[in-house]
């Protein structure tokens, strides 16, 4: 392959463009930064929409076929809203002057986004730790040792995920024989589970927050700064969400595990006081619907699933983002110390109680038009799942719908007045407000760029039953609040840290840790002590032996030497008469 | 990137949503709501007309869930606070 023809590969690719562009706000001033940002991102997104669908950037490296970029209707969605969540975030946070997080800012979306393009194995697994090494600066990006521990934490499991999908590719392709990344299935033709399938499904487990593999979001996001959290939000889960799609569509395992993943993280979001941790547990329970409808995998659910993805990408930005300005201008994102700002966050607040109602599936926003989609499928697998989604669906409103707004806005008051948010911050917010409401109210662009056409072609999310079942189940959900607030007994929010699953590696695991590495320097003393005693022993025998001192260096006198010379020669006389 | 610029203000200092007017409009207004959605699933015209299990065709049965579900959430849930629950500084001691 010529020179010029691999530079091509490279850059057609939107991917390596966005990485292009964070490596140029490295290297130019701190104030062009937001335009750089902002004008590779149109670059990349006019490049995905020349290319099209199909397959670009192929070419051979030791026999085998690498596919840098794959355009289908799958990876055309999350690359679409892959390049909206760029935008907003770039704007919301106009202005910022750290370079390290100027660079994350783009590169780490870029690795998503090169990860949700790959049409190999190879290509995926590169995004995949680029996607892990970029996103690590904005988790460090507070330079406190809280975060460094956090972020060290982070690139650990990141980086697991990562040999895991190494191992689990070099398993499929010693089986296989191929690098393609499609359809795996996670049991061969016998049920029997295939080992390379296993390894790569716990690897996309792992960035998905599969439950008790989960807790990685709520150690590391919260931690971030502003638009860090936000960054972070979108893209590493989402990543896994696709990869899933792609790799493990109609795999029933997925069904439970997503079913799981909506209800427990509701308990969690429920007693936590810090906000933007509120929103990472929905991040968990949101990722939950979506792997549902993965692993029902028929056209409806499927394409649930992935317009939900996209849908969910917006509000849930949203929500980060009402949360973080009300942190950029009263510096906390606890519910005990916020309240009452709607007195003068009048839009923030707006804007809040938009994504609130999006991502409680209300009608008319964006939730409701590809969710019923998922909850539909379930009901069709069984009425547990079904009951739990629906179950689900309240605890989403409790958290996230109800949680969020109320105890940054109203609640009590905690006497604060700030400003309104910052203009730029409220652009990208109004911006995802009218997206999450366009959508809801005419979803047909998005269903547009859903894989199965002619599934959703015939659906229609606002038809009456639909709308008034929904509507139900949250108006009376609503009632339920108003009712426990009213006697007083809804909880009040307490300053604390909840433990979870992170408390196994960060108390009992470091305590093992570090008495393993105690253990392993006394043992290493000790045997060191044996060995050197030993060495020393015979060290000394031979100095004994063999030094200066010893019996082998001794000096012989001549005479001597002369008298034994006479006797062995007398001695071959003697042997040589008998001979 | 945060800007603490906080002016305090008194308390309570008379915001609308504080306004007992407002709360008995909006817990008004949420009431005729959940009546209005309730009686609506009354209508069998307006049901599923392919459901997938019987108790879909209950009237009002998403409503009755939808209150039941967030009730438990909230009452049961908050419990987990005693088994789950540190002081704020647990892990600052720790790490």
């Amino acid at each position: 392959m010529s020179a010029s023809s691999l530079l091509s590969v490279f850059l057609d690719n939107p991917a390596v463009i966005l990485t292009v562009g964070a490596l140029m706000c490295v290297a130019t001033p701190r104030h062009l930064a937001g335009v750089i940002m902002l004008v590779v991102t149109a670059i990349s997104a006019a490049k995905l929409y020349s290319l099209g669908l199909g397959n670009y950037g192929v070419f051979e490296l030791f026999g085998e076929e690498i596919t840098t970029i794959r355009i289908d209707p799958l990876s055309r969605v999350f690359a679409v809203v892959f390049h909206i969540a760029i935008a907003l975030n770039v704007i919301y946070a106009w202005g910022q002057k750290d370079r390290a997080q100027n660079f994350a800012t783009l590169a780490y979306p870029a690795a998503a986004l090169g990860g949700v393009l790959a049409g190999d194995f190879i290509t995926l697994f590169i995004w995949w730790e680029m996607a892990a090494i970029t996103s690590v600066f904005l988790v460090w990006a507070p330079g406190t040792r809280a975060t460094y521990v956090s972020g060290m934490r982070y690139l650990a499991i990141q980086v697991l995920s990562g040999v895991l999908l190494l191992a689990g590719v070099v398993l499929f392709y010693r089986e296989t024989g191929s690098f393609a990344f499609d359809a795996i299935g996670l049991r061969d033709g016998d049920g029997a589970i295939k080992l390379a399938a296993l390894v790569i499904f716990l690897a996309f487990g792992i960035k998905s927050a599969f439950p008790l593999l989960h807790n990685w979001v709520q150690d590391a996001y919260p931690k971030s700064t502003i638009s860090g959290t936000i960054i972070l939000s979108v893209f590493t889960t989402k990543l896994a969400v696709y990869a899933l799609a792609r790799g493990f569509a109609g795999t029933p395992e997925l069904i439970y595990i997503g079913a799981v993943m909506t209800i427990f993280p509701i308990f969690f979001a429920l007693i936590e006081n810090d906000l933007r941790k509120v929103l990472t547990y929905s991040i968990n329970n949101q990722v939950g619907f979506m792997i549902v409808g993965i692993g029902i995998g028929t056209a409806a659910s499927l394409n649930g699933a992935v317009g939900y993805a996209f849908s969910n990408i917006i509000f849930e930005s949203l929500l980060f983002m009402a949360v973080g300005a009300a942190m950029f201008r009263t510096g906390t994102s606890k519910a005990t110390e916020l309240g009452g700002l709607y007195r003068t966050m009048p839009l923030t607040l707006t804007f809040c109680i938009i994504g609130a109602l999006s991502i409680s599936a209300f009608p008319g926003f964006a939730g409701f038009v590809t969710k019923g989609l998922i909850v539909d499928g379930a009901a069709g697998f069984n009425i547990w799942i079904w009951l739990t989604l629906l179950f689900a669906s309240a605890g989403v409103l409790e958290h996230a719908g109800i949680k969020i707004p109320y105890f940054t806005f109203f609640a009590h008051d905690s006497g604060k007045r700030p400003k309104e948010a910052p203009v730029p911050m409220l652009i990208a917010m109004g911006v995802a407000a009218i997206l999450s409401i366009g959508i809801g109210v005419h979803p047909e662009p998005l269903y547009a760029l859903l894989p199965d056409q002619e599934q959703i072609a015939g659906y229609h999310p606002y038809s009456a039953y639909h709308i008034i079942e929904q509507l139900q189940l949250l108006l009376w959900a609503i009632l339920a609040f108003a009712v426990l607030i009213l006697i007083k007994w809804y909880p009040a929010e307490v300053p604390s840290t909840n433990l979870d699953t992170d408390w196994f590696y960060r108390v009992p695991g470091r305590a093992f840790v570090t008495w393993a590495v105690g253990a392993a320097r006394v043992i290493w003393v000790a045997l060191w002590g044996i060995f050197s005693g030993r060495l020393h022993a015979l060290m000394t025998r031979i100095y004994t032996m063999h030094g200066p001192e010893g019996q082998l260096a001794r000096n012989w006198p001549i005479g001597f030497m002369a008298l034994w010379t006479a006797v062995l020669l007398g001695f071959v006389l003697v042997l040589s008469f008998l001979a | 990137m945060s800007d603490h610029d906080q002016n305090h203000g008194k308390p309570d200092d008379g915001g609308w949503a504080d306004n007992p007017i407002f709360i008995r409009a909006f817990l008004g207004l949420l009431i005729i709501s959940c009546i209005a959605a309730a009686a609506a699933g009354l209508n069998a015209a307006w049901h599923n007309p392919h459901p997938h299990f019987a108790i879909e065709g209950v009237p009002a049965f998403f409503a009755i869930y939808g209150f039941g579900a967030f009730v438990f959430i909230v009452l049961v849930g908050q419990h987990l606070r005693k088994l789950v629950g540190r002081k704020e500084e647990y892990y600052d001691e720790r790490e």
